[in-house]
């Protein structure tokens, strides 16, 4: 009698990789759908037509991601994959993905153009799913946000009243609004906070994102924009400048967006839990740089393709995980992310000396 | 799922392996014709200067040498004895109660005692002057549905509490821990209870629902230092309760191992069985006692946990004392995905390596990387591959990258 040798798989452990793309599969479907309602009851001008581009825009992305990774399939004369609905589970996540992250007023054709450059070259060139360096949904976004720059321009978004309100201007928030997502948004993601908290719960739950990442990404952000907010809006005892400073950083752009769907993407983030924290801080301080800094009013994108590109760095820098190593991970973390938040509140104000004093004091 | 409990302890023959994976080379010390008794010594191996006997298990006459498949897949001699189903003993010397630590150690050595538990991160029998805990495994959880049987247990576990104290007063242990399942059935805690409460035992529970390698962060904590792959090194003796009794039978009533209970499941049998079977009974015997297979193209054969154990490609091979279990089921192949560096393998290593990071290294063949990421700590515990969504064979990578390496 002769017997195969392979190792049978272990099946009491049902965690299975394709579950977890279905979950957030899932996961993806429900938000876009809830996104396209909320959008029709907002009281922007034209809620009807806002949520109908919408909605198109999600189908036009989900069919071009397929269609794309379709014809890739019969070039390489291989579409078994496809065979069933599992196939099109991921790339149908993408392209919704790259829907949600355009401004609702995109053109079609760019639309078509960040999905088409997204899959192809962010993902099919390196091999295909869980080969890839980038995540290409950021890939696609990217291309599109530098290439259409000013057919993507969404004015007056919460973050941008509050980089002007840096300058003098005025501007009072209405949290109610800022909880559902009744503001002009960056992207069409960009939604009611109560609504990303919920999926991100549900995905953390279901381990589809890891809180090492998605937690630690989070923590920064609101460490760093406390900081910030501290130092430029604190008026004796008043801290209502500041609040409204955190929670604009936090509920609104792309912060839990990201949170939930996309800094947590596993195959374009490192694989140990030493280095996806530093993979999160890092992309938390790089995006919040961009926010306070940059021309940009939205700094994600770029901080967690730049978190992509040194990933294979950081990966190679651990040797081991143990206790040691990550108490040691985490305190010079925090002591970065909280230098990183006084810094930048400094800058803000022009104090740059003050900082080269403090970190001459430091060393 | 087991449904019955059976005997096959007369084997016409028996087929006694002279070598295993560890003793390597043998002296052998009988001829063919000679008549040998049970317990009776048929040859010496030797790992280096360590030298073990190979025992009889059956009285009778040597009909020849045969080279054979052992359970590890590995073609030895093996010694084929007829049976003659007298069952005349050699004796062995006996102790009663009190005993000294080098008097156990003999017997472990005389009788070929040393290895018995061989999955995972269970250790030989070896004692050191380091030698200072001991841990024995009641539980015993694998999948799919082997498990500890508790019916021995709850029969012989006064012979167990006594093979434990054996144990410990071999290793001359400061403690002496026994780890035990939640679910276990309350009969068999109390009576294992009952024996164990006047001696100096720590009994530990453990969740076997929960497969993160509780045993190896307990001896972990326990002995507060970097565990070395062989737990032996570290001062520690790690075994399975099954080997508590065998100690128990061998210094009290001077037999050797000459039986053991080896679970048999698996959807390719007709039955699943735990049976008590004389050491050297060939496999095949035990399937035709079963009814044989059933039809069923593409069978795997998987000998030891699941996690840790090893596959053969045949079934012609002999049960050994270190044999506990054997599965004979469909290869239900599940696809591997793509790994999608989740991390969940880095998680749960116990040794605290990132085999992910080594399964990379060894895709691309960096042996740099491969020796900086301390590949050769693996303690080949298999949960890398336990948790791995995608259903890889994460150990298998780790394994290559090791010994191409180290
Ligand atoms: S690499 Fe895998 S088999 Fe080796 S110790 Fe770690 S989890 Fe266990
Ligand atoms: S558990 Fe599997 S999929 Fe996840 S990182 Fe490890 S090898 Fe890759």
């Amino acid at each position: 009698m002769n017997f195969i040798t392979k190792k049978a798989p272990i099946v009491n452990n049902s965690q299975r990789s394709f579950k977890r793309a279905f979950t957030l599969h899932f996961a993806i479907i429900a938000t876009s759908i809830v996104t396209v309602v909320l959008k029709a009851l907002s009281s922007l001008e034209n809620p009807g037509e806002l949520a109908v581009r919408a909605f198109f825009m999600i189908v036009v992305g989900a069919l071009v991601s397929v269609l794309v990774e379709l014809a890739y399939a019969y070039s390489e004369k291989d579409i078994t994959k496809f065979k069933n609905y599992k196939g099109y589970v991921i790339p149908i996540n993408t392209g919704i993905l790259i829907a949600l992250l355009l401004p609702s007023i995109t053109p079609i054709y760019v639309l078509i153009l960040a999905v088409v450059v997204g899959v192809y070259a962010g993902k099919l060139v390196f091999g295909g799913y869980g080969y890839y360096i980038f995540n290409p949904v950021l890939v696609g976004v990217i291309f599109a946000q530098l290439s259409f720059g000013t057919q993507l321009a969404v004015f007056d978004t919460p973050l941008q009243l509050l980089k002007e309100a840096l300058n003098g201007a005025t501007t009072n928030f209405n949290i109610l609004d800022l909880f559902v997502g009744n503001y002009e948004a960056v992207a069409i993601g960009s939604t009611s906070v109560i609504l990303l908290s919920i999926v991100f719960i549900y995905l953390l739950v279901s381990k589809v994102i890891d809180y090492r990442i998605s937690g630690t990404f989070l923590i920064s952000v609101f460490i760093i924009s406390f900081g910030i907010g501290v130092i430029n809006y604190y008026v004796s005892g008043d801290f209502s400048g500041v609040f409204d400073y955190v929670l604009v950083n936090m509920i609104t752009g792309l912060t839990f967006f990201g949170a939930a769907f996309l800094i947590s993407e596993t195959v374009s983030s490192p694989t140990s839990r030493e280095t996806k924290i530093v993979y999160a801080v890092v992309v938390a301080v790089l995006m919040m740089t961009v926010r306070v800094l940059g021309d940009n009013a939205e700094g994600l994108v770029f901080a967690i393709l730049f978190g992509n590109m040194i990933t294979p760095f950081i990966n190679r820098t651990v040797k081991r995980s143990n206790k040691k190593t990550l108490i040691k991970t985490v305190v010079i973390s925090l002591v970065f992310v909280i230098f990183t938040s006084i810094a930048l509140g400094m800058i803000l104000q022009g104090r740059v000396e003050e900082i080269y004093a403090l970190v001459g004091g430091v060393l | 799922m087991i449904t019955e409990y059976r005997t096959y302890i007369n084997p016409s023959k028996v087929y006694i392996p002279i070598t295993d994976s560890e003793y390597k080379m043998a002296n052998v010390k009988v001829a063919v014709g000679d008549r040998v008794l049970i317990g009776e010594k048929l040859a010496e191996k030797f790992k280096g200067k360590n030298k073990s006997p190979v025992l009889s298990t059956v009285s009778g006459k040597i009909l020849e040498f045969k080279d054979m498949i052992d359970r590890y897949g590995k073609v030895v001699d093996h010694v084929v004895i007829e049976n003659d189903k007298l069952y005349e003993k050699f004796q062995h010397k006996t102790f009663e109660h009190s005993i000294t630590t080098a008097e156990v150690r003999n017997v472990i050595n005389n009788l070929g005692l040393n290895k018995i538990s061989v999955d995972g991160i269970f250790t030989n029998l070896d004692f050191n002057a380091k030698s200072k805990y001991v841990v024995v495994n009641a539980m015993f959880t694998n999948e799919p549905f082997i498990s500890t049987d508790y019916e021995f247990l709850i029969k012989h576990s006064a012979e167990m509490a006594d093979g434990i104290e054996l144990l410990s007063i071999a290793a001359n242990a400061e403690k002496t821990i026994i780890l035990v399942d939640k679910f276990m059935p309350e009969e068999a805690l109390l009576e294992l209870g009952k024996e164990i409460v006047e001696k100096d035992i720590e009994v530990i529970t453990i969740d076997s629902k929960k497969v993160n390698a509780k045993d190896y962060k307990i001896i972990k904590n326990l002995v507060n230092e970097t565990l070395s792959v062989n737990l032996v090194d570290n001062g520690v003796v790690y075994t399975e309760i099954g080997a508590a009794k065998m100690l128990h039978d061998a210094v009290r009533l001077g037999v050797p191992v000459v039986t053991r209970k080896v679970a048999i499941t698996g959807d390719a049998l007709n039955i699943n069985a735990v049976y008590e079977t004389r050491i050297g009974t060939r496999f095949t015997e035990l399937v035709e006692d079963l009814g044989g297979y059933s039809e069923i193209k593409n069978m795997n054969l998987h000998i030891g946990s699941f996690l840790t154990g090893i596959q053969l490609d045949s079934d012609d091979f002999a049960i050994t004392q270190t044999v506990d279990s054997v599965n004979v089921a469909e290869y239900r192949g599940v696809d591997e995905d793509v790994c999608i560096k989740c991390g969940d393998c880095n998680d749960i290593c116990p040794a605290g390596i990132l085999p992910q990071n080594i399964m990379d290294a060894e895709l691309r063949s960096v042996n740099s990387r491969i020796v900086e990421l301390n590949t050769d700590e693996c303690v080949e515990c298999g949960l890398c591959t336990y948790v791995c969504p995608s259903k890889i064979n994460v150990l298998e990578w780790v394994r290559r990258a090791k010994r191409r390496v180290g």
